[in-house]
């Protein structure tokens, strides 16, 4: 699961694979600006199946964040 | 998406399209709700349909549609579908030659015709839209264009609102897809409404009529069957529906 959530998150900023850290914030990349957060979200509801709320899309800025809140989601990380 | 028993906000639905569109949805039993600036028309609507729900509101008026979006969500929750439909038919040319001279545009009824047009639009989706986000809820936002959208002689104003709404909504359909949210457009042609003649002379609309290929004005329940059918095609986003009779300006 670890592996595909760092998927998704490449895959949708463009960002090479191993660039993907959980450090990683919003902050720090330029593809990740509002409109690319929605797709980032988009792109997690429908390969994982499932909905996030507008709070947890709002805090998810980070990727220790993301997989916080997939965590309390139930999703194996 | 079913439209049985969404909640359905339409502007300008007192009369005209709008009109067809609200009772075309009653029909289909949504819950409808209608913002428009005409207090004797709405008072009407609600005696004649009891069941659609009737918030007076100036939609070219940012802080009356701020107010009057707040009321709505706070009594029945997020709207599933808006239908951005208020409008005026305003008709002018860049400058008319007169027998004293030249006359430009007037600029009061340039600035009206696109508050009304398309300001409008504007701030009703964004009210709308964000309440919609806010509460991850589902919908399809429908903005009533044009024919004129392509450029129509001697209605600057009316024309490069309607171009502009369609612009909007290929924009906004790109930024609200991922969030659940279409965004489409339909384009009715010269439709047999109050508003058509008023804007037209009879020998202008009798010409009018022999350019249309089908050789007739469009019927307002065509155009709602359109709107209905752009609501309920899952598949439809992002585009300008053209419902004009095959007629091209």
């Amino acid at each position: 699961m670890n592996a595909t959530v760092n998927e998704i998150i490449a895959s949708s900023l463009h960002l090479p694979l191993t660039m993907v850290e959980d450090k990683l914030t919003m902050a720090e990349v330029e593809t990740w600006d509002s409109l690319q957060h929605m797709d980032l979200i988009a792109s997690f509801e429908q390969a994982l199946g499932i909905e996030f709320t507008f709070e947890e899309i709002v805090s998810m800025r980070s990727v220790a964040e993301i997989k916080r809140v997939l965590k309390d989601k139930g999703m194996e990380i | 998406m079913d439209v049985q028993g969404k909640r359905i906000i339409i502007t300008g639905g007192v009369r005209g399209i709008g009109r067809a569109i609200v009772e075309a949805l009653i029909a289909k039993d949504a819950f409808v709700t209608v913002f428009d600036i005409n207090a004797a028309g709405l008072a009407e609507l609600r005696e004649t349909h009891p069941t659609v729900n009737c918030i007076e509101c100036d939609v070219s008026n940012y802080d009356q549609v701020t107010e009057a979006a707040t009321r709505y969500h706070a009594e029945y929750h997020a709207a599933n579908v808006l239908i951005n439909n208020a409008g005026i038919l305003f008709s002018a040319p860049l400058v008319r030659i007169t027998p004293s001279g030249i006359e430009k545009h007037d600029l009061a009824m340039w600035n009206r015709t696109l508050a009304t047009n398309l300001s409008s639009v504007f701030y009703m989706t964004a009210s709308i839209v964000e309440k919609m986000i806010t509460t991850r809820t589902k919908g399809v936002i429908v903005n009533i264009s044009s024919i004129s959208s392509f450029g129509n002689v001697g209605q600057s104003a009316y024309s490069a609102a309607k171009a502009a709404v369609n612009a909007l909504t290929v924009t906004w359909s790109k930024e609200l897809s991922p969030m659940g949210i279409r965004v489409v457009g339909v384009a009715p042609g010269f439709t047999d409404t109050e508003s058509t003649k008023q804007a037209l002379n009879e020998s202008i609309l009798t010409e009018t009529i022999k350019k249309v290929p089908l050789r007739r004005l469009g019927k307002p329940e065509e155009i709602a069957h359109g709107v209905i059918w752009a609501i309920e095609n899952d598949f439809f986003n992002g585009k300008i529906l053209s419902l004009d009779g095959g007629l091209v300006l």
